[in-house]
């Protein structure tokens, strides 16, 4: 999938990913890359600002995590996180049974 | 003598994105810090596979995008941090003011006509930066950020931070003739802290707004 048509579904990607529990930057990339089998192309760095965005909307809620010697910022979803994310799901749901309806649409029954 | 630190591509790239961005200080270091972390994860992923370090380098920068490829939309969200910053320093510092011009009982002459004016543009500014505040914040999950909104809270700050040195002037006219100048001399200081940090912040917004804007 091209950059730009993923870019409009960033967010939900994102969200998605970060459902089953906090993740750091490129843990969350590492998730996107393996649902998608790799498919998307998107620069991935890109995630970064996103992740700030979401966190600036109140979306997700980012922390400091000691990892080793490192410390990474991880992310979780906020229940306005989870509450977007069905949002998302049921507008993506919507959309392609109407464009799945266009493209293939049902045999109209013999008169 | 000195020693040299080796050539490191994830550092360099690292101190382009630190180079091109402009914003807040600690927002800034901060996404400048999980990127380069990222990619490090990126080339030691490869690494570990088995890839030579150059080969792997290149490779992640490949995936992340280039420095430039980032700027864009890193620049942006730090446009909007700044603003925040900004927004939330004038709506602090100007109720401030007000507070001054109270502890100084600035009630006759010109001093009085000095505060009814500075309290009526101190609640504009206060105002327009509070609303700032949300409509970067929570209701930018729905309704887009106005493009022109940073420069506009830049232009508002710098226009208070204008006030509270006009302030300042004032204050330290009236604790030259006041009797109890020991009060109105702090309120003057703090006043004039105020101006600094939120000219400071202003012209920061300013640039970056200037640097978001298409």
């Amino acid at each position: 999938m091209k950059t730009d048509a993923v870019r409009g579904h960033l967010d939900g990607v994102l969200l998605a990913v970060l459902e089953a529990g906090p993740l750091h930057g490129y843990a969350i990339i590492t998730a996107v890359q393996r649902r998608s089998g790799g498919a998307l192309e998107l620069r991935t760095g890109t995630i970064y600002p996103a992740l700030s965005r979401l966190e600036r909307t109140g979306l997700l809620r980012g922390s400091w995590q000691s990892s080793g010697e490192r410390r990474r910022r991880s992310y979780e979803l906020t229940d306005a996180g989870r509450r977007r994310l069905a949002e998302e799901r049921t507008a993506w749901q919507e959309f392609t049974a109407v464009i799945g309806a266009v493209l293939n649409p049902a045999p109209e029954p013999a008169s | 003598m000195t020693a040299t630190r080796p050539h490191d591509p994830v550092e360099d790239y690292a101190a382009a994105l630190t180079s091109a961005l402009h914003g807040p200080a600690r927002t800034k270091a901060r996404m400048v810090a999980e990127i380069r972390d990222g990619l490090a994860d990126a080339v030691a992923a490869r690494t570990r596979d088995g890839m030579p370090y150059g080969p792997a380098t290149d490779a992640a920068v490949r995936e992340f995008g280039t420095p430039d490829e980032l700027v864009p939309d890193c620049q942006r969200e730090l446009t909007l941090a700044q603003t925040r910053h900004t927004a939330r320093t004038a709506a602090l510092t100007v109720p401030l003011l007000l507070l001054c011009w109270l502890l100084t009982r600035a009630d006759a002459g010109l001093a009085r006509d000095v505060a009814v004016h500075l309290v009526a543009a101190s609640a504009s500014v206060a105002l327009l930066a509070a609303a700032a505040l949300p409509v970067t914040g929570p209701l930018a999950r729905t309704l887009p950020v106005p493009r022109r909104l940073p420069l506009a809270v830049a232009w508002t700050g710098s226009a208070a931070a204008v006030t509270l040195g006009a302030a300042s002037l004032a204050l330290a006219l009236v604790s030259a003739l006041a009797t109890d100048w020991p009060v109105t001399a702090l309120a003057c200081a703090v006043t004039v802290t105020s101006h600094a940090v939120l000219a400071t912040s202003a012209r920061t917004c300013r640039r970056c707004a200037r640097l978001a804007l298409p």
